[in-house]
């Protein structure tokens, strides 16, 4: 009918339809692009940890924004978001941060992309050497560390003097004091993550290092079916009877809920945790839990490191402003107001400060414990060699797989890794 | 060209936008599944044969959906016909019964989260207060019961789905052939068996259709539930593809396992739009 009383062409049609939708995609587009770089000779973009960690990153994002006359945005995001999005704007440079806070396992990757911008200055001698270390490519620096932390062994002092069970110093006086503390107070002896991936792989580190076993031998292969990895797997499954039903599916929020509802007497913990374990109001056994080095087993106990760090990648629209923030960001006194909001330090100093030692009674464990700490494998291929590994520990765990088929298979995967990257 | 295909001036905008929003990332995606470090290469579809991981996680996908949809939809199709039967009140009991739908997968993820705490949890308190023994319990963290697990919870939220098409699928049957029915004297079952079932036929082809493809790629609950674990006892497709995207930085990867995860889906969907046609 239309087309009977006018005359109708693809092309007006097209012009018809698609003019007002077009016009309206481009206003959009402008608006947009206007919104999102309001003043941007003034504005610094920074990447944080939605936690402990980010929140004091935050406030000295602030500060230093009121002191310098520049507008401060902050994008935070959950741990497992963190990552995916700073990856993909180093990979594809769109320059949407000007600073990043990376937690220390990603930082090959991303150096390895080529995404990070190097540090202009290198870092002064009080920051702990464990921490320099995961900032360093090639003998370079990419990153400064902002927050030290190294796992820590939780424990309840009054079971152990209750039961004269001694120091918790080595992984077979743990499994004893386990049973002991199980049986005799109705509650769970030890307390683990054991969800696949990365929880899983993290409360095992401490134990495979104990037993003088690694994920990768001199060579850099696979070393998990050894012997010392295999004993290390056992004595997690056998601490595992003494944890809560469902210890497999745990991540640290779990494990924290049972030391602080006093329904689990040890565990390994990060120092964020602390502030809560002596905290009244969100712990029952308030000031009860101590905190101790990493027991040894054949060889003499490690923590493992996780470090945060702060970074500027090469893609930075303001990368001068950038590296000014990050360099006061991790000099002492603002270090100390971020430790005064629960974050471990990075410098020795601050951790020495005698205001701060008064404060925080686990500041010397944390010290001799990050000092000696141990970073994860310095691989490019770091997360999905953890999601296999942390897969093979899970079934173990679980019941699914013995600890020999568990390490055996982890092996298998992690070399197949290693060669898909060759 | 527009005497032979009239329509086309008025469609071709529906046809460009089509094209730019599906046609061109699927052209993009099979592009960068066929892309590897030195270029063209089918290196990410042979590895998918022999990936220990995505073989696992195909075949739990292939049971999640398979035993999810039945139960959901025996449920939905037991409940339309139960409140279709109702007197009264049926209309505050069917927006009663969509509630699980209506909630966002993080807020029913974390309720049932809750729910299945094996110490604190409200199922092991309520099976510890009927006298089970609950120590062994451990849903989401115990490897033979974490899949069931999370497909309980997607039954819970998705019957209501279910129930919806069915319903409407119900209330389109003419009232003439159950009238036919009732004169003849047929028994509920009867009436239900060679009347209502194959006058719902096109209804329910298009629920089954509909919720197996979203079961296929299936992800928040489980990811929010159980992340793939223990073990990797409740691995997905879309996880795996997420993880190796997004964690591994693979995209050439997770490309090659998202077409052909579409492939799949494609054609399932097309078997199920067969029995659509032939009813």
């Amino acid at each position: 009918m239309l087309a009977a009383t006018t005359p109708v062409t693809t092309s007006s049609v097209l012009i018809h339809f698609l003019f007002v939708p077009i016009l309206l995609m481009v206003l959009s587009f402008l608006l947009l692009a206007g919104c999102s770089h309001p003043g941007s000779d003034k504005t610094l973009t920074i990447a944080v940890n939605a936690g402990v960690e980010g929140s004091a990153l935050k406030a000295a994002a602030a500060e230093w924004g009121q002191q310098h006359n520049t507008r401060i945005e902050v994008v935070e995001l959950p741990y497992a978001n963190l990552f995916e999005k700073e990856s993909l704007d180093l990979q594809s440079r769109t320059g949407a941060y000007d600073v990043i806070m990376l937690d220390d396992p990603w930082f090959p990757k991303l150096v390895a992309d080529g995404g990070l911008a190097q540090i202009p200055r290198p870092p002064d001698a009080d920051f702990l050497p464990s921490c320099l270390a995961v900032c360093r490519h090639a003998e370079k620096f990419y990153a400064l560390p902002y927050v030290g932390n190294s796992q820590l062994f939780f424990y309840r002092k009054d079971l152990f003097e209750k039961y004269k069970l001694g120091m918790p110093d080595r992984w077979e006086k743990v499994r004893d004091a386990a049973k002991t503390i199980g049986a005799g107070e109705k509650m769970f002896g030890y307390v683990m993550r054991a969800a696949p991936g990365n929880s899983a792989v993290t409360d095992f580190m401490p134990l495979l290092w104990a037993f003088g076993g690694d994920i990768f031998d001199a060579q850099g292969k696979p070393n998990l079916a050894s012997p010392e990895a295999i004993d290390a797997l056992r004595l997690m499954v056998e601490l595992g009877k003494s944890s809560p039903p469902g210890y497999a599916g745990f991540n640290a929020a779990e494990v924290s809920a049972q030391l602080l509802q006093g329904t689990a007497a040890m565990s390994i913990n990060w120092p964020a945790w602390i502030a809560a374990m002596d905290d009244p109001s969100k712990s029952k056994v308030p000031g009860m839990i101590e905190f101790a080095p990493m027991p040894a087993a054949r060889v003499p106990g490690v923590a493992e490191l996780g470090a945060w760090l702060l970074a500027v990648p090469v893609s930075s629209p303001h990368r001068d402003a950038a590296f000014d923030f990050i360099y006061w960001a991790t000099e002492a006194a603002p270090m100390t107001e971020a430790a005064l909001r629960g974050n471990p330090p990075t410098r020795r100093s601050v951790f020495q400060s005698s205001d701060l030692v008064k404060k925080f009674r686990a500041f010397p464990a944390q010290l001799a414990s990050l000092a000696g700490a141990r970073p994860r494998p310095r691989t490019a291929q770091w997360n999905e060699i953890e999601n296999a590994f942390g897969v093979s520990l899970s079934q173990a765990n679980s019941g699914a797989l013995s600890p020999e088929a568990a390490m055996q298979q982890a092996n298998r995967e992690i070399a197949a890794i290693l060669e898909r990257s060759k | 060209m527009t005497r032979r295909i009239p329509g086309l001036p008025w469609v071709a905008p529906a046809l460009l936008v089509l094209a730019a929003l599906s046609l061109y990332p699927l052209l993009y995606l099979i592009k960068v599944s066929l892309t590897g470090a030195h270029g063209f290469t089918f290196d990410h579809y042979i590895r998918l044969f022999h990936d220990r991981l995505f073989v696992v996680a195909a075949a739990q996908t292939l049971l999640y959906a398979a035993v999810a949809l039945t139960l959901e939809f025996f449920l939905g199709l037991a409940l339309a016909l139960l409140v279709d039967s109702l007197a009264r009140g049926r209309a505050l009991i069917r927006v009663s019964l969509l509630a699980p739908m209506l909630l966002p997968p993080v807020v029913a993820a974390v309720i049932w989260r809750l729910i299945y705490n094996p110490e604190f949890g409200a199922l092991n308190g309520l099976l510890r207060q009927l006298g089970f023994h609950t120590a062994s319990l451990t849903w989401t963290s115990g490897r033979s019961t974490a899949l069931l697990s999370v497909i309980l919870v997607d039954v819970w939220e998705w019957t209501p789905f279910l129930f919806l098409l069915l319903t409407a699928g119900l209330q389109a049957i003419p009232a003439e052939p159950l009238e036919a029915a009732r004169v003849d004297g047929a028994s509920y079952w009867q009436t239900l068996r060679d009347v209502i079932l194959p006058e719902m036929k096109p209804a329910i082809m298009l629920a089954l259709l509909l919720r197996s493809m979203d079961l296929l790629r299936i992800f928040d609950q489980i990811f929010l539930l159980t992340q793939g674990g223990p073990g990797s006892a409740t691995e997905t497709v879309s996880l795996y593809i997420y993880r190796t995207a997004f964690r591994f930085s693979n995209f050439g990867y997770a490309a090659a396992m998202s077409f052909v995860g579409l492939v799949i889906t494609m054609l399932a969907a097309r078997g199920l739009m067969r029995l659509i046609r032939v009813s």
